[in-house]
């Protein structure tokens, strides 16, 4: 965290753009004991007590919403932690993290949501803990969902895992209409994707690597759209990476069903030939799909049946990494590189406006998980990224703050930097 | 004299490459077959055989070729399945390496493990198979068999029988034999191929393909390497897909059976076929395959350190 003393921000002249507000106009905006005080042109303030960042040229966004994150902690603090977690999070423009239970203890008691909140509470930002479905996430005893969202939990999900039995699917749906909360979900069919390392297809038949099949992900959308329609529960799928999916989820959503989604960026960024290269920071669960899903990644985004995008931050530790590709885990870091990564390939290639990225990375995955975040309001504590959309760079190994390097996007060029993050009120993280 | 420093896939082989190793095999088949069959052309050289995998055939044929040549030949072999999370391969390969070795043979059980070392090495590596990945050696010394037997490659009609999805031998050979102009078909039934073959001229049955071919290339079936099984007996394999005394007797003059070794017996080729004599026997390259393996690894060893 950048230490300063100084308790109000100035930032100058910077292109604000807030979907919340629906518009786009330059301004100045003061941040005063971490509130914002004015958003309006030319802001003068005291010389001493101020920060005065110059915003000319630059994009002042909502800090941005990552509603699929891997804190590790607790049980793995040797790959990250609450603390290392939020440091990458700032560094990448991100003010509010949803953290998933696949912890050690998995976070399916009142007391592990309160252990996350307590921990989080001096973190660079804003750390939000997605509670189990079911017990130990086994995918058998429904976790006491009530208890727990009384507690602090902000949606529920069994990430990692998916609850392969369909009953115990329909009853965790059932009750969650109770408390009006998402059900984030891992789509995944066991028996199809037993064994596999890659994207089942041409590249993986060339490689001789294990095949998933995008029926897997498929069979359990369509059953789960199924139990939402009968059960009436608000679902969100997460990672989504097949083209099937992304048509099943339109049609469920012309229907009248409260079915959202998300995609990351290394799903948009790559497509299955990467993997020739044998790179284990490839090797990620949804699996890196063919060029004709990533197609229709992208043409999801650009309809709106996409909602979000979620960087699935997964820290693994070098040597889960350089072993064979077999041996590898799954999971790439993701929170540092979320902006410029979506960037590189949405706005530069794909010619979406920054508008609507930015509205993906903020207010609409805070709509899902029915949070006050994704905004700049008057009144309300502080929670801005500065980028500079010209920016390019190389990503390198030495430049992540996160406790583990496993970044798929290591040696890519990419364009969009985060300049400065203000998180909780306070100046969090400064490009240097 | 390679276009590149090692050789980990059929797919990095130049024509000139392939040219060059079946030119030279020749020369080093002739050694072979000499009184004293030492050469000193890679005298003061350490070559290590570094095997993460069971083999005898390969290992061996790798040994004795560069034992003709003079060069030191050490052998490293370690199970896979010792090689866990936290023990790091890569830790291994420094320790051989800080002894000085001028080139690396690996097996490894793991696809794409030997590309991967290769791009952490400055040594030579040679792929001598990994995983489902890439068996280039195996494909050189099938392409080296088959120009003795027909003396060219172009329009050469090839049928790969068998386990096609578990199989390094075939994604070699088929990519090679493809290069250099012959017509390759595969025959599996759909639970050992790939999810969508639409790219690849497949058929299911053996009949389909018996009479028209000049290679029927029989594949091991690789119990070990699947880790479900689908297939539903070997009742059913011998069915469609077996090489019997009928089918063998079908197919048309001058053609030839191959298979990388070991036979499972009564599964890919029945006994009586493994053992027949005579005219029908004459078919049969197998042993021909094993001994132009020497020659073809001596070649590369050659072109590689010579």
């Amino acid at each position: 965290m950048v230490k300063n003393e100084k308790k109000n921000i100035l930032i100058k002249s910077g292109t604000i753009i807030d979907p919340g507000k629906g518009k786009e106009f330059v301004s100045d905006i003061y941040i005063k004991d971490g509130i914002v005080a004015g958003i309006k042109e030319n802001i003068k303030t005291g010389e001493d007590d101020t920060v005065k960042i110059n915003a000319e040229g630059l994009i002042v966004s909502p800090g941005f919403v990552d509603m699929h994150v891997h804190l590790r902690d607790p049980g793995f603090e040797d790959e990250e932690t609450i603390e290392t977690g939020a440091l990458a999070a700032v560094k990448g423009g991100v003010t509010t993290v949803a953290c998933m239970p696949n912890t050690n203890p998995v976070i399916d008691s009142d007391a592990l949501v309160k252990y996350i909140l307590e921990k989080s509470h001096d973190a660079a930002c804003r750390i939000l803990p997605v509670a189990a479905m079911t017990k130990d996430l086994k995918g058998k005893d429904i976790t006491e969902m009530g208890i727990l969202s009384e507690a602090g939990a902000i949606g529920f999900s069994d990430d990692g895992k998916c609850v392969a039995d369909s009953r115990i699917m329909y009853e965790i749906m059932r009750y969650s209409t109770q408390f009006g909360l998402t059900l984030i979900l891992h789509e995944e069919d066991y028996f199809l994707s037993e064994g596999g390392l890659m994207h089942e297809g041409h590249y993986s038949s060339m490689l001789g690597l294990e095949g998933i099949s995008t029926l897997g992900e498929d069979v359990i959308i369509a059953r789960d759209i199924m139990l939402a329609r009968k059960s009436g529960a608000r679902i969100h799928v997460t990672h989504l990476s097949t083209r099937g999916g992304v048509e099943m989820i339109k049609k469920a959503r012309e229907e009248g069903l409260h079915i959202t989604c998300d995609v990351t960026p290394h799903h948009l960024f790559f497509n299955d030939s990467c993997l020739t290269s044998f790179n284990t920071n490839l090797k990620v669960k949804p699996p890196i799909r063919s060029e004709e899903d990533r197609q229709a990644l992208l043409s999801g985004l650009k309809e709106g049946v996409i909602d979000a995008i979620a960087s699935d931050h997964a820290p693994h530790l070098d040597t889960e990494k350089n072993t064979t590709f077999k041996l590898a885990s799954f999971g790439t870091i993701g929170l540092e590189t979320l902006f410029a990564a979506a960037f590189t390939k949405l706005c530069f290639e794909e010619k979406m406006s920054i508008y609507q990225l930015v509205n993906l990375i903020t207010v609409s995955p805070a709509k899902i998980l029915g949070i006050d975040a994704g905004k700049i309001e008057v009144g309300k504590t502080a929670n801005i990224t500065v980028i500079d959309t010209g920016a390019e760079e190389e990503i390198k190994r030495e430049s992540f703050i996160s406790k583990s390097k496993n970044s798929a996007f290591i040696g890519q060029k990419l364009k969009g930097k985060v300049i400065c993050t203000i998180s909780k009120g306070r100046l969090a993280y400064m490009n240097e | 004299m390679l276009s590149k420093k090692s050789i980990v896939d059929v797919g990095s082989l130049e024509p000139e490459d392939i040219k060059l190793i079946l030119f030279n095999a020749d020369s080093f088949l002739e050694i072979s077959r000499r009184d004293v069959k030492k050469v000193p052309t890679l005298r003061g050289k350490t070559v290590v055989n570094l095997f993460f995998e069971p083999s005898t055939r390969t290992k061996t044929s790798f040994e004795i070729a560069a034992k003709r040549l003079s060069a030191d030949i050490i052998n490293f072999s370690s199970s896979s399945s010792s090689l866990k999370k936290g023990e790091s391969i890569i830790d291994t390969l420094k320790t051989i390496l800080s002894m000085n070795v001028d080139l690396i043979v690996m097996r490894h059980s793991d696809s794409g493990t030997v590309k991967m070392i290769d791009r952490f090495v400055d040594v030579p590596v040679i792929n001598a198979g990994d995983g489902k990945y890439q068996h280039p050696t195996q494909a050189l010394l099938d392409l080296y068999t088959i120009k003795k037997r027909f003396g060219k490659f172009e329009g050469l009609k090839v049928a790969i029988v068998g386990d096609f999805l578990d199989s390094r031998v075939a994604r070699s050979d088929m990519d090679l034999f493809e290069k250099m102009g012959m017509e390759v078909t595969i025959v599996a039934p759909t639970m050992l191929l790939p999810e969508d073959y639409s790219e690849m001229k497949v058929r299911h049955n053996i009949d389909e393909v018996i009479k028209d071919t000049d290679i029927l290339y029989m594949l091991r079936m690789q119990l070990e390497r699947q880790d479900r099984k689908f297939y539903p007996s070997v009742m059913e394999y011998n069915r469609f897909l077996t090489l019997d005394m009928k089918r063998l007797e079908m197919m048309k003059p001058g053609s030839v059976v191959m298979h990388p070794g070991p036979v499972n017996r009564g599964i890919e080729i029945t006994d009586e076929v493994m053992d027949v004599g005579g005219k029908l026997g004459e078919k049969i390259a197998i042993e021909e395959q094993v001994t132009y393996g020497v020659a073809i690894r001596m070649a590369i060893l050659y072109l590689i350190l010579g």
